[in-house]
């Protein structure tokens, strides 16, 4: 595996020739980062420092690797099921509901939210935000089109936020999977309906140097399996910026094994799964 | 030598001999045990449950960024890859699964190589495919003693034995063996 010396020796250099900064990286697993770019380009390390200095475009795309893209329809569904009956039936009085997903990746969270809002009755009271580093994932996202083979599960897990209560096993329904999206085998796709897909704010952004590039406040911001990336100075940080940008009683979503540690956590308030501002 | 970190990897047909190890282990034992194990995609919880019921120390599905603390049992958690820092804290990823695996076993032993050098124990249990082989490789590379389950006593050979092929390892040994050489460390 890559030394501390090398990951530092190409960190300051990216530094140097573009505006990205992985100081603040967790060290190991960016490490593994670029060893897998290492050797998917059959390159020394020596090799992609020099690339990077000379060729801009090369740079974007190492940046784009950098960035993990994993993400699901309900990915976790316990967490949207605690969402729908415990969070968002909070926000049902107000006349608007601002919603931010940072990270958002290829945008398979940002349909689940419409999908659930919509359920919920919520969907025209809603502004939905959604920003990410990474260009190539976003246009994806704004498409709102996924290969479906590979995805099969997230029919499992439509069911289970969607059709089931977890809190009440007599209240099912069966929604169809059509009123959200089309699933076209011979193409193997799975296509978001047209009402979703325009309904959402895109916007590409980079949560270290832009924070909030939106000019409002949030009743809820999902950030889920992307500051696990950072380091913990660098999470705070973010959990800072965050917390500002929280209106009171706003609602923090992290991923399933992530948390919060040291002092910013005292600003929140820890209900299960979620942070709320205090 | 005194070690800092002991590592075991398993797939198919560890889980009895994880489950015999961890009712042995002594109870003053004074460093931190990684275990990597596959599980079935759809069993994301209650394997922490199953091996905490004979374990004789605490099991713990580690968070981002939690700090790593002797004495205790860390678990990779479904679905996440789980990396070993320096500064002693646990860094995760949801970065694809590598060999069809996530938690990936050569991802975990990395880490865990790099991390504690000289000071590592990597054991690569019973499995059925070749996860774990290139991390046991690296833990000897960095110096660490690398053990392999004896693949004659192992549900599931292939692991153990593409991890012998991969590095001369120290220790072929059977689920007996590894208790009493966990003892004596």
């Amino acid at each position: 595996m890559l030394s501390k010396e090398e990951i530092s020796l190409f960190i300051n250099v990216v530094k140097k020739v573009s505006t990205y900064d992985f100081s603040d990286y967790s060290e190991r697993s960016f490490a593994r980062r670029i060893d897998k770019i290492l050797s998917d380009n059959k390159m020394e390390m020596s090799a992609l420092i020099t690339k990077v200095k000379s060729n801009p475009e090369f740079l974007e795309r190492v940046v784009k690797d950098i960035t993990v893209n994993t993400t699901e329809l309900f990915r976790d569904p316990a967490t949207w099921q605690a969402l729908r009956f415990r969070v968002l039936n909070k926000f049902e009085n107000q006349s608007v509901i601002n919603i931010w997903h940072a990270g958002c990746s290829t945008g398979q969270e940002v349909y689940s939210m419409l999908i659930l809002l919509n359920e919920m009755g919520l969907f025209e009271k809603a502004n939905v935000f959604a920003t990410d580093l990474n260009s190539d994932v976003l246009s994806i996202a704004k498409k709102g089109e996924y290969k479906y083979r590979f995805n099969i599960d997230y029919l499992d897990n439509f069911d289970k936020v969607i059709n089931e209560n977890p809190f009440n096993y007599e209240d099912q329904v069966s929604v169809a999977y059509s009123k959200y999206f089309q699933i076209d085998q011979t193409r193997d796709l799975l296509k978001m309906n047209d009402f979703l897909v325009n309904k959402p704010l895109f916007r590409k952004q980079d949560l270290i140097n832009d924070g909030n590039i939106f000019y409002t406040k949030f009743d809820l911001i999902l950030c889920r399996n992307v500051l696990i990336y950072f380091n913990h100075e660098l999470q705070t940080r973010i959990f800072e910026m965050f917390h500002q940008n929280l209106f009171a009683k706003g609602y923090l979503v992290l991923g399933a094994h992530e948390s919060m540690l040291g002092p910013v956590a005292s600003k929140y308030v820890r209900k299960g799964l979620f942070y709320v501002k205090k | 030598m005194s070690y800092k970190a002991v590592i075991i990897g398993g797939s198919a047909g560890s889980f009895q001999v994880i489950t015999k190890i961890l009712a042995n282990i002594p109870a003053g034992f004074d460093i931190p045990i990684f275990l990597c194990l596959h599980r079935l995609k759809h069993v994301r919880t209650g394997f922490e449950e199953a091996l905490s019921i004979k374990s004789t120390l605490p099991i713990i599905e580690p968070y981002d960024k939690q700090h790593i603390r002797p004495g205790k049992i860390y678990l990779a958690p479904a679905n996440y890859h789980m990396y070993m820092e320096l500064g002693n804290t646990f860094a995760l990823s949801t970065e694809p699964p590598v060999n069809h695996s996530r938690p990936s076993i050569d991802l975990s032993f990395f880490s865990a190589a790099y991390t504690y050098k000289n000071k590592l124990v990597g054991i690569i249990l019973s499995g059925a495919n070749k996860d774990g082989a290139l991390g046991l490789k690296q833990v000897k590379l960095a110096g660490g003693t690398a053990i392999v389950q004896d693949p004659n006593e192992c549900q599931v050979k292939t692991m153990p034995t593409a991890a012998m092929a991969a590095t001369d390892v120290d220790y072929i040994f059977t689920t007996d063996q590894i208790i009493s050489f966990l003892k004596k460390i």
